[in-house]
């Protein structure tokens, strides 16, 4: 039990102490049970405020703090520094949302903001109470990654990782590296072919001397944690046993191969897919030529098997549109006078892509815009094709057109074998079955198995840039990890009480970590948790029949202790806050209902009444009835009774 | 069910249509556009029907003459689609296109058939004097009948089938069931727009609006009562002091509005300005010489100098008649009735359509 607390809630500069009297707070707060010293502060962040924690710990010998500011996200970091540098441990601190959860969620309640910030700290002073003094966990790591996918998101990567010194180990399923790039013609924005992307990529991978690549190989089982996986590769019948630190995933994508007769395909040779129709335009020499016959017309149908709102590929795959018309660009500087039809549902040539839609409108290329609702179709008479479709831009008219050749612009979906190497590396699928990142902005390359990272396509469809950009930053993510040959965890993991656990295996069943695995230990089988893999997520805690096993800073005494705290009756005064809102005296408890609930209940009494009916009978505006109404009908305090006898209402009635 | 025509964006560009195929459809155009309304509402649309090459949709159309190219919308273009430019194409181009002889499409797509046919009338004249001995009394009496008799062949050959065909166009073949009455009725609107333009005055509602609307105004006027001043006043031969004065006066509002539209086209300041075919620059130069000669050749009148200076009515009969065979029937002088008659028939259009609802 910690007993001497020190509190410090902070004003934010107006942020906070606007809507709730702080200052107050402050005073009740040195009353409670162990509390030393309590303050409120105009910014707990600042230095000074930073040196006069310090100086305070000292003085006064406390032993925990807790600090009422904004989000945990912002300061936990900055205040746990202050722990450390007043010499107690860390983990001794508890952060109290103040900002977010009071002052800026109800700032039109400032009495009710004061009252729950009363009893958010309390609960804080409680559990720091309760907390206990924590080291974080250092664990040895193998400076070496294991590249999956040697495509150009996974080359580009290996040779990053390969500069910033791990060794990496490029490990590729196909004969030869480059992906789906290395049959690529003319790129966008450098011109450059994407043969010779490849081609200088691979140089430069050959002279960095960390770089081993293991083509024609396949991923086997993988075991071990952050800083210690262990991977079997088959190369070409030969198991290898690799012991890396990390794994970053660069599987890429397949594209979407339609069915026979989308879109006519199959159904005649003149219908292509673009990187089928990439490969003619490619082989073309002054005139471009198919089946003997000049082209003299190209209608490229965009989204073809994407953003299916019922299908099952619901997303966009981004690069298709710019990829279409870069084609179409192609064809025109390299064969004069082609037509193109772009029958397309939005063209989404994003920012420099921009340029090559200007350009092709230019030329004279036409756009015709359908809906997924209506989409053209391709009909093949005599091994011609002819298309119908509605153009939304004219009023949805009818249009036919004829064109010497259908070129479908596929978009991408993930690989086939993406189930394989999610079930080997554990690594979630989402539901377009590409694989999953933590968040899509705040963790874009982490997955929820620490120490796999994943970037490029196999992710969800990018063009080469952002594949290329999301493998770099999983690369810079693996290099921060593994620089130091250790990595530090944080120690917020379960514990198992041996003393209690029998093993009936609930908690490893529901681990999503596999973290947790049987041992035996004095002549019975006992849970062990590996801390390296556990991120303490506490869902193997409630599950447990037994009460064995336990979160670190999320004991039962901590989470008990904080819900005393949390629903203790407050008695906070009437003042006026210097700045800000008024703050309404009286007694007021978090557990009680709105007194306005009381009016509700009281006027609808045993009948059922409409909206307007309840206001007129309590004098309460009839829109506050509304969201009261409906907050009591989601806790089943009142439920609908039907409508009223001309229909304009509902009528409710109480809930028994 | 119409038919993607891929050709017909260069076969526009010939009539003067700029770069409109860069239209995104965002539809500024049509939203800045004071004579679009919900039912009637252009450019967009005829950007968009000239970009897919829907040749039928366009010819059965009037919206391109309820244009009067203020050319906001080829201002507020955010990709310089110039739409107000494809309008005045589209006009040049249904003009070629209400007429039987095929003449104005070759005049309008080629400069050098407008410079052959007018040195043709200039050698025609000069063959037709010397058989009159370069008599001045027969020459001046030729030009005099002449003008009579191009006003009569020129209407009854050329304009009054392409007005027949307009029609054709724009209210059979859309099977608009109008009866008789409704002709009647609207009948009204052709000449108030003809005089008038009066539909003019709803573009943007500016000074420059105003001011456009005026010159154009007392330059029709102008021109017109010019017209009548010497066919049938016979302003050349009349002692009425009030009829000489009056042709004067027609004559000096001719050149002078014109003088100002010549301006106008050579400063480029305006959207409407900033691109001018050889029918544009043939139309407004020929109307002022047409002014200015008829005032010279009066004035030498006046002044007892004419028969010194017969060139000067040599100068003024050639003008003449190149305007009066090639430009007026072929040329941008049309727009003066096709615009009127399409007044009339949108108004028998929107009629037709009350009477069915």
């Amino acid at each position: 039990m910690k007993q001497r607390i020190g509190v410090y809630i902070c004003h934010c500069g107006g942020n906070i102490s606007d809507y709730v009297d702080v200052e107050q707070l402050g005073k009740l707060m040195a009353k409670e049970d162990g509390v030393i010293i309590s303050k409120d502060v105009m910014f707990a962040c600042s230095d000074a405020n930073q040196k006069e924690m310090i100086n305070d710990i000292n003085e006064k010998q406390l032993d925990a703090i807790v600090v009422a500011s904004c989000s945990p996200k912002l300061h936990t970091h900055t205040f746990r520094g202050v722990a450390e540098r007043a010499g107690i441990n860390q983990y001794n601190y508890t952060q109290v949302n103040v900002r977010e959860q009071c002052s800026w969620a109800h700032s039109d309640k400032p009495m009710d903001a004061t009252v729950k910030a009363y009893g958010l700290i309390r609960a804080g002073i409680n559990r720091v109470s309760y907390s206990e003094s924590l080291e974080s966990m250092e664990i040895t790591a193998q400076k070496a990654v294991a590249v999956i996918g040697a495509g150009v998101a996974g080359m580009r990567a290996a040779v990053d990782l390969a500069r910033m010194g791990s060794h990496v180990y490029l490990i590729e399923k196909e004969n030869d590296v480059g992906g789906k790039i290395a049959t690529a013609g003319k790129l966008f924005m450098t011109g450059e072919n994407g043969k010779e992307v490849i081609a200088r990529l691979y140089q430069r991978i050959k002279q960095l001397p960390n770089i081993t690549v293991f083509t024609s190989a396949e991923l086997g089982k993988v075991s071990g944690s952050i800083g210690n996986f262990f991977i079997d590769v088959n190369v070409k019948n030969e198991l290898l046993k690799l012991n890396v630190g990390s794994v970053l995933v660069t599987t890429g994508f397949d594209f979407y191969a339609p069915k026979e007769g989308e879109f006519g395909y199959q159904l005649s040779d003149k219908v292509f897919t673009l990187q089928n129709f990439n490969k003619l335009v490619e082989s073309g020499n002054g005139k471009l030529i198919h089946n003997g016959k000049p082209v003299k017309s190209i209608a490229y149908i965009y989204c073809v098997g994407n953003r299916q709102s019922k299908g099952e590929n619901k997303y966009c795959s981004r690069q298709c549109c710019t990829a279409a018309i870069h084609s179409s660009l192609n064809v025109h500087e390299k064969f004069e006078g082609v037509k193109a039809f772009h029958i397309y549902r939005d063209i989404r040539t994003y920012g420099k892509q921009e340029l090559l839609y200007q350009e092709s409108s230019r030329k004279g290329d036409i756009y015709i815009k359908f809906e997924e609702k209506e989409p053209p179709v391709v009909e093949i008479k005599d091994n011609k094709p002819f298309i119908k479709v509605k153009d939304y831009l004219t009023s949805k008219k009818e249009l036919t057109l004829d064109a010497d050749l259908v070129v479908l612009v596929t978009g991408m979906v993930a690989r086939t074998d993406s189930s394989e190497i999610s079930s080997k590396l554990k690594i979630p699928i989402g539901s377009d079955k590409f694989f999953n990142e933590i968040h899509p902005k705040l963790k874009p390359v982490e997955t929820v198995i620490k120490g796999v990272y994943i970037g490029g396509a196999c992710q969800g469809p990018k063009n080469i840039t952002e594949s290329v950009q999301s493998a770099l930053s999983g690369a810079a993510k693996i290099n921060a990890v593994l620089r130091k040959g250790s990595i530090a965890l944080e120690p917020i993991v379960a514990r198992v009480n041996s003393e209690a656990c029998a093993w009936c295996n609930k908690c490893s069943a529901v681990c999503e970590y596999d973290a947790v695995k049987p041992i035996e230990s004095n002549g019975k089988m006992i849970a062990e948790v590996n801390n390296a893999t556990c991120t303490g997520c506490g869902i193997c805690a409630p599950v447990c029949p037994a009460n064995a096993i336990e979160i670190a800073q999320y004991t039962d005494n901590e989470i008990e202790s904080m819900i005393d705290g949390f629903s203790a009756t407050a008695n906070i005064e009437q003042r006026e806050l210097e700045h800000g809102a008024k703050v309404e005296g009286g007694k007021s408890g978090m557990k009680e209902y709105p007194e306005i609930w009381n009016h509700i209940v009281t006027s609808i009494n045993g009948s059922a009444l409409t909206i307007p009916e309840i206001s007129e009978k309590t004098g309460i505006e009839s829109n506050l009835i509304t969201w009261h109404l409906m907050t009591m009908n989601k806790y089943s305090v009142v439920e609908p009774a039907g409508l009223n006898s001309d229909e304009t209402y509902y009528k409710y009635k109480l809930k028994k | 069910m119409s038919h993607i025509n891929p050709e017909f964006v260069e076969e526009i560009k010939k009539y003067g249509a700029e770069d409109f195929h860069l239209c995104f459809n965002c539809g500024n155009c049509t939203a800045i556009c004071s004579q679009s309304t919900k039912d009637e509402s252009f450019p967009r649309e005829m950007v968009r029907y000239s970009t897919l090459g829907l040749e039928d949709d366009i010819k059965s159309s009037l919206k391109p003459w309820m244009c009067y190219y203020c050319g906001e919308c080829s201002t507020d273009c955010p990709r310089q689609a110039h739409p107000g430019e494809l309008m005045m194409s589209l006009r040049r181009w249904l003009t070629s296109k209400y007429d039987w002889t095929g003449l104005s499409g070759l005049l309008y797509k080629h400069l050098s058939a407008y410079i052959i046919g007018f040195l043709l009338v200039i050698v025609g004249l000069i063959v037709f004097a010397a058989k009159l001995d370069w008599n001045q009394e027969k020459i001046m009496h030729f030009g005099h009948l002449f003008e009579m008799l191009a006003i009569a062949g020129v209407f009854a050959i050329i304009l009054l089938p392409n007005i027949f065909r307009m029609w054709l166009y724009t209210i059979v073949r859309p099977k608009v069931k109008a009866t008789v009455k409704v002709y009647f009725k609207a009948f009204s609107e052709l000449l108030v727009h003809m005089f008038t333009q009066k539909r003019f005055l709803e573009c943007e509602k500016t000074r420059e609006t105003q001011i456009r609307w005026f010159e154009h105004f007392i330059l029709v006027l102008g021109y017109l009562s010019l017209l009548f001043t010497t066919v049938f006043l016979d302003w050349f031969s009349s002692k009425n002091i009030f009829v000489i004065w009056l042709g004067y006066l027609e004559s000096v509002v001719i050149f002078v509005v014109t003088f100002i539209f010549i301006m106008n086209r050579i400063n480029k300041k305006e959207a409407n300005h900033k691109f001018s075919q050889a029918s544009d620059w043939f139309f407004v130069i020929w109307l002022f010489l047409m002014g200015i000669t008829a005032f010279a050749v009066r004035l030498f009148i006046d002044l007892n100098i004419l028969e010194s200076n017969f060139w000067l009515f040599m100068v003024h009969l050639t003008v003449l008649v190149q305007w009066a065979i090639i430009i007026v029937p072929f040329g941008k002088w049309t727009h003066f009735l096709y615009r009127s008659f399409a007044m009339y028939f949108e108004k028998i259009k929107e009629l037709a359509m009350q009477i069915k609802k």
